[in-house]
């Protein structure tokens, strides 16, 4: 018995020993990416460039799958084990941050590089007052269209609708109940409903994010359009119910007219031969407006070389790579400079994504948004089915969201 | 008097097809009902990808596409190794441990057996999930990350398989066990001349579950594995869901590719697989 704990001692010093790093040899920077497979081959080929201009930096990405990256990484970083660099959704790195689990930026990022930032992509990566990553991709949603239904129900397929006013007048049109075709189809949940709330001035929280502001009347507005969309106006499929087709599907089979969707829907429904169109999502009374959804990649704190993780990234995000990135995948580019370098005769939805993109509004930096959508889904959800009024939901939704920044603002106080 | 007997017989053998006929549309109702979905899977993993959810039901055309892609373009060729020595090595070595102990358990006298019993016995009452981080943290420290050694090692001691073994190594006669000591057997050939031979048929079960639980293991083998030359077929399979869309036809793909081991296992062991199950039950 002793001999074994002797040994397994042992071993675990042996262990330990040749663990640690080499001296002389370069840095090596591990990535964790949930990049899919066409985006890893541009990723893979910037690593290479960034490489061969940096002489001692290895760059080391690994390949996640995307639902299991929030466990991984909560683990690793339990466990002293995390990359140096992590690329995670918008809505994640609030939370990561929070927990001091991110290095800040600050005193990497000059302004020559933040400058040429998209503003909106910077505002998801700026949390309560400091830089916590580098954008990697944004988007958000637009209006995707079915140019055969609305050329079948006597609707200029170039001309869709502009205000919420004329989508209504479009979709009451082509909605036709006895063939089962409806002229839009959505989707319940706080983020998919964001662009009907901006667009009647409302928003989740109050401008210091320290208030539910869902409950004010632009908010509750907006939701209401939503809501009536189904049951006043009746141009609704009822995409949204449980056990109903949803939306992208329905879409697809020439069931719903119009949907929200996002850059990402285009490459499948390109290979399904849809002939359909994108464009900015109608306007309400405070304008057009559009949510904000995408990946930052964030330096993590156990990382030892800070520094040379910094210089990947903002190769990653200069105008160069940025160019490269948007043509050979259709994606935004984060770097504004990169606009003018794009071929939009390749990409031919592009140019309405990036003009949807000046309207966009970021979400709250609130490290438990998250926990906001979770507690806010089944309200409108109730309010959709007609359980409650869009006040009584919303009033309901804030009251849950009041507890979850209080308790966000107890947690803050403990960690400082 | 002889024909009432016969009419009676007539409506015995007419009760009794009408029995075995509703048996039998429930029970086809049923196999419809559990196969359907395996079907679907097929079906989806024909069509063109973009096409999971046209109207219509069979792919036109169908496509052997994305049965290509998913071993050339995505790597499943290297998955499907690693879950097979995974699962295979987790079963082969799962299983001879739990037969050992149990051996131990049930024909070994030493203080405080059964309560050393109960106590692993109670560990199988923690939720699988609360291991995860402790046993992350000592592979950790073992230096084992990324190798075939922290996805097989931290399973081999089984508190189910060796409760499974031990219920069933006591119903042994111990005269058997006594008789060969006499004529000098030492304790490995009791174990392998007496013991695993009748035990065979639970052994067999036993390994088949433990190589079903790993074949289809996730958390734990994506957090251990930082490379994906050392990930597993269900690894693998999560990268088809991404961020915004499901690469559905190429998922379906490799699912259906993913259960051929474990279908051909169950329809040559059927019997093994139920016999775990009903074991389990009756804990006695």
């Amino acid at each position: 018995m002793r001999q074994s704990v002797t040994a397994l001692l042992m071993c675990l010093v042996f262990c330990l020993a040749c663990g640690g790093e080499k001296a002389g040899e370069g840095v090596t920077i591990t990535v964790w990416e949930t990049y899919n497979n066409e985006e890893r081959a541009v990723f893979l080929s910037l690593i290479e460039e960034f490489q061969a201009a940096n002489p001692g930096i290895t760059i080391d990405p690994v390949n996640i799958p995307f639902d299991g990256l929030e466990p991984k990484i909560l683990t690793a970083l339990a466990t002293n084990t995390a990359p140096d660099i992590v690329r995670v959704d918008v809505g994640f790195l609030p939370k990561l941050a929070m927990r001091g689990a991110v290095h800040p930026l600050d005193e990497y990022a000059t302004a020559d590089v933040t400058d040429e930032l998209r503003p909106v992509t910077l505002a998801s990566c700026r949390i309560d007052g400091h830089l916590y990553g580098m954008p990697d991709q944004v988007n958000g949603l637009c209006l995707f269209y079915h140019k055969e239904l609305f050329a079948e129900a006597g609707l200029d397929p170039e001309d869709p609708p502009e205000t919420w006013e004329e989508f209504v007048e479009y979709a009451e049109k082509i909605t036709d109940k006895d063939k089962g075709i409806y002229g839009f189809a959505m989707r319940n949940s706080l983020w998919w409903s964001l662009p009907f709330i901006y667009s009647f001035g409302g928003n989740i929280l109050t401008e210091d994010n320290k208030k539910c502001a869902l409950s004010e009347a632009g908010a509750v507005a907006g939701f209401q359009f939503k809501a009536d969309l189904y049951s006043r106006y009746k141009v609704e499929g009822g995409a949204w119910r449980a056990g109903g087709v949803r939306d992208d599907v329905g879409f697809q089979s020439r069931k719903y007219a119009m949907v929200l969707n996002g850059p990402w829907a285009v490459r499948g429904l390109q290979a399904a031969g849809i002939d359909f169109g994108v464009a900015l999502i109608p306007a309400g009374p405070a304008g057009h407006a559009t949510n904000v959804g995408g990946n930052n990649l964030a330096v993590l704190s156990t990382s030892g070389h800070t520094a040379e993780a910094y210089k990947f990234l903002k190769h990653i995000v200069s105008k160069d790579a940025q160019a490269r990135w948007a043509n050979e995948l259709g994606q935004i580019p984060v770097n504004i400079r990169a606009d003018a370098m794009i071929d939009l005769s390749k990409h031919p939805y592009l140019g309405i994504f990036m003009e949807q993109m000046k309207y966009a509004v970021p979400r709250p930096q609130v490290g438990s948004y998250p926990e906001i959508e979770n507690d806010t889904n089944p309200e409108m959800q109730a309010a959709l089915d007609g359980k409650k009024t869009v006040q009584e939901a919303m009033d309901a939704a804030c009251r849950k969201i009041s507890v979850i920044l209080e308790e966000e603002e107890e947690l803050k106080q403990a960690m400082k | 008097m002889g024909g009432a007997a016969v009419d009676q017989g007539k409506g015995r053998v007419r009760a009794r097809t009408i029995r075995v006929a509703v048996l039998y549309i429930a029970l086809t109702l049923a196999a419809a009902v559990v196969l359907f979905p395996f079907f679907w899977m097929i079906v989806t993993a024909l069509k063109m990808p973009g096409h999971a959810f046209d109207p219509e039901i069979l792919p036109r055309p169908p496509t052997l596409d994305n049965f290509k892609k998913v071993f050339t373009e995505y790597g499943f060729v290297r998955y499907f190794m690693n879950s097979g020595i995974v699962a295979v090595s987790s079963g082969v070595f799962a299983t001879l441990f739990a037969a050992l102990a149990a051996y131990a358990f049930v024909f070994k006298k030493f203080r405080g057996r059964d309560k050393i019993f109960a106590v692993i016995i109670a560990s199988m009452m923690v939720p699988g999930l609360m291991y995860v981080v402790p046993q992350f943290a000592i592979v950790k420290k073992l230096g084992w990350m990324n190798t075939y050694r922290a996805m097989v090692v931290p399973h081999l001691a089984n508190a189910f398989g060796l409760f499974l073994l031990r219920q069933y190594m006591v119903t042994i006669p111990r005269s058997l066990i006594d008789a060969a000591k006499i004529d000098g057997a030492s304790d490995f050939q009791v174990f392998g001349y007496i013991v695993v031979p009748l035990t065979l048929p639970v052994i067999a079960t036993l390994f088949l579950l433990t190589f079903q639980f790993h074949w289809s293991n996730f958390l734990w083998q994506l957090i251990v594995a930082n490379r994906e030359s050392l990930y597993t077929v269900p690894v693998g399979l999560a990268m088809f869901k991404q961020q915004h869309e499901q690469l559905y036809t190429l998922k379906m793909a490799a699912s259906a590719i993913s259960i051929i081991p474990i279908s051909v296992i169950f329809v040559f062991a059927q019997k093994y697989f139920i016999e775990g199950v009903t074991r389990g039950a009756v804990k006695g």
